[in-house]
């Protein structure tokens, strides 16, 4: 026993010298990268040995400064750790950093690694930055350009709604919307809830169980005939049929699920995307080996979804329109736009003089 | 009016025993009133007439008994008879005296276990062992033992974690609880965080590879 824990001993020494002395966090940035670290003191990572396990935790803030042509409206770092299987991002998606303007994005991560499996070097890097052309810059290993783009669709769509707002019903109109928005986000329900892949035909389930798919007129792609199977605080196993009826062809695309309790409360699940090739007007089936497992103890009463998303072969997205939002049913369980996030926090905190300035500067 | 002879001192009298250092003034005393007065004449005839009777008795005893013996069978017989006496009888319950000390120990070994799992635990460890508890108590309704032997991503209140090979990676925002949080059926999980003053808003996830 003592040949094996002196070695497992060492490394956890060794390791916490290098926290201690930096070197056990990688910040690591392309040199042609449009983003660059203004501060190289980093905090170090903090190594604790707990029980079996290493835990390491990285609580840091860079300072980044965009020192490209363009402004930037959304930027995703990746962290990884060497070693170890699996990666995180910290994506910042309502940025406006004009050139040569700074701006900050806070990092925590924990790490728990068997003491066996030794001190992996934490490392952060640069994944992508989406300008507000639309351009990206970035390796995009965690696909996260499509995620980027989507938001600032959805924050081009809201701030065009909340300015037209303004124009028509002045600043009580938007301030009632605001309250509208903040009541919403506030009587949203949410669920802990895992997500195992490969592992839906074993999950002990009682019955199948129906989708009802609300329609989106306008939306490119039309979803029918969904079922998955649920149990005692699960469901898996999804599948269900697509249809493109736009003239254009999908390569992507994005439902939404949600899942209504005994007490008749509803919310969003999961999301279901799905990569494929449809050429207008083609169907297809579409199957996905994945099962949900909600933290509470929860009977599944019935389950609904929408298409909440939609990327084209050119790269070009469709996302759901703010009056289609409004519908009946679609309107409580839809998640808002990180942009209107903002901008109701901004209304919140500073009144809405602030927020009308906030809409006016782009 | 006369005053009798001490009852003690007339059986003493009756039976020759009195003290030496006693006997001449005592026992010409008891002789002279004995003399004189009829019920105490009368009380020491009936006290020598029970020594006679006694004596009589003595006779009939079986010759060459050994005293010592007698005794000692006699005192083992006892004995025995109380230990059967308590072997049929119903034992009483002991009930123990709880001390306040043992008590206080162990509340104060209670608060320091549960300060330092409060202060070194993750949240999310606590929660996923809290899940766990309850898998068991419910017999692994929520649970299926299969799904846990895969990746498995997972988004709640403390943040978005992935548990793979035995390693864990859990990435939050510095306390903050997120607003939103959900996971996708390709294997990621989101949560969505708010800055309070700046109204910035992040986005933290895990992906399974």
């Amino acid at each position: 026993m003592f040949s094996k824990t002196l070695p497992v001993a060492a490394a956890a020494l060794v390791w916490s010298g290098l926290c201690a002395s930096g070197q056990g966090l990688k910040i690591d940035f392309p040199k042609d990268s449009p983003v660059s670290p203004l501060t190289t003191d980093v905090s170090p990572p903090t190594a604790t040995a707990r029980g079996g396990a290493n835990l390491i935790e990285v609580n840091t803030a860079l300072s980044l400064r965009n020192s490209s042509q363009k402004r930037i409206r959304s930027m995703t770092l990746m962290v990884s750790a060497q070693d170890a299987a699996g990666k995180g991002s910290v994506s910042v998606p309502t940025l406006d950093a004009g050139p040569g303007e700074t701006f900050s994005i806070h990092i925590d991560t924990r790490l728990v690694r068997p003491l066996t499996a030794g001190s992996p070097v934490v490392e952060v890097s640069l994944d992508g930055v989406l300008f507000d052309d639309l351009s990206f810059y970035g390796p995009d290993m965690l696909h996260s350009q499509r995620n980027m783009i989507m938001w600032e669709l959805e924050a081009q769509r809201d701030r065009k709604y909340f300015k037209s707002l303004l124009a028509s019903r002045g600043a009580e109109g938007l301030r009632k919307e605001m309250l509208s928005s903040l009541a919403r986000q506030a009587d949203s329900s949410q669920r802990g809830v895992q997500m195992v892949r490969g592992r839906a035909t074993n999950i002990d389930a009682e019955r199948e169980a129906q989708f009802a798919f609300l329609d989106i007129p306008e939306s490119p792609v039309e979803v029918s005939g969904g079922v998955a199977r649920i149990g005692a605080s699960l469901a898996g196993a999804p599948r269900f049929e697509v249809r493109n009826r736009s003239g254009r062809a999908v390569q992507h695309l994005e439902i939404a699920w949600i899942v209504k309790d005994q007490q008749g409360r509803e919310f969003l699940a999961a999301s279901m995307p799905a990569d494929m090739k449809l050429a207008p007007n083609q169907s297809s089936p579409v199957a996905q080996d994945a099962a949900l497992r909600f933290d509470r103890p929860i009977s599944i009463q019935s389950m609904s979804g929408f298409v909440s998303s939609v990327e084209f072969a050119d790269g070009s997205q469709w996302i759901p329109s703010r009056s289609a939002m409004d519908q009946p049913g679609l309107r409580q369980v839809a998640a808002p736009s990180p942009e209107e996030q903002r901008l109701s926090q901004i209304y919140a905190k500073k009144g809405i003089q602030a927020l009308i300035d906030e809409l006016k500067r782009f | 009016m006369k005053r009798h002879v001490m009852e003690t001192e007339l059986a003493l009298y009756a039976a020759g025993d009195l003290p030496v250092w006693r006997s001449a003034l005592v026992r010409l005393r008891v002789r002279l009133h004995v003399r004189r007065c009829r019920e105490c004449h009368g009380l020491l005839e009936a006290l020598r007439t029970d020594r006679q009777e006694l004596r009589r008795s003595a006779d009939d005893m079986p010759a060459n008994v050994d005293w010592d013996q007698l005794a000692a069978e006699m005192t083992a017989n006892i004995r025995v008879g109380l230990a059967a006496g308590e072997c049929v009888t119903p034992r009483e319950r002991k009930v123990a005296a709880m001390s306040w000390r043992p008590v206080a120990i162990a509340a104060g070994l209670v608060v320091l276990l549960a300060g330092a799992w409060w202060l070194n635990i993750p949240r999310t460890d606590t929660e996923a062992i809290g899940r766990a508890i309850r898998d068991m108590a419910t017999g692994g309704h929520i649970s299926a033992p299969q799904e846990e032997r895969g990746p498995v991503v997972g988004a709640s209140s403390a943040g978005v974690v992935l548990v793979e090979n035995g390693g864990r990676m859990g990435i939050d925002q510095g306390g903050l609880e997120p607003v939103m949080y959900s996971v996708s059926t390709q294997g990621s999980a989101s949560a969505r965080y708010v800055d309070q003053d700046t109204g910035q808003v992040t986005i933290t996830a895990t992906y399974v590879q």
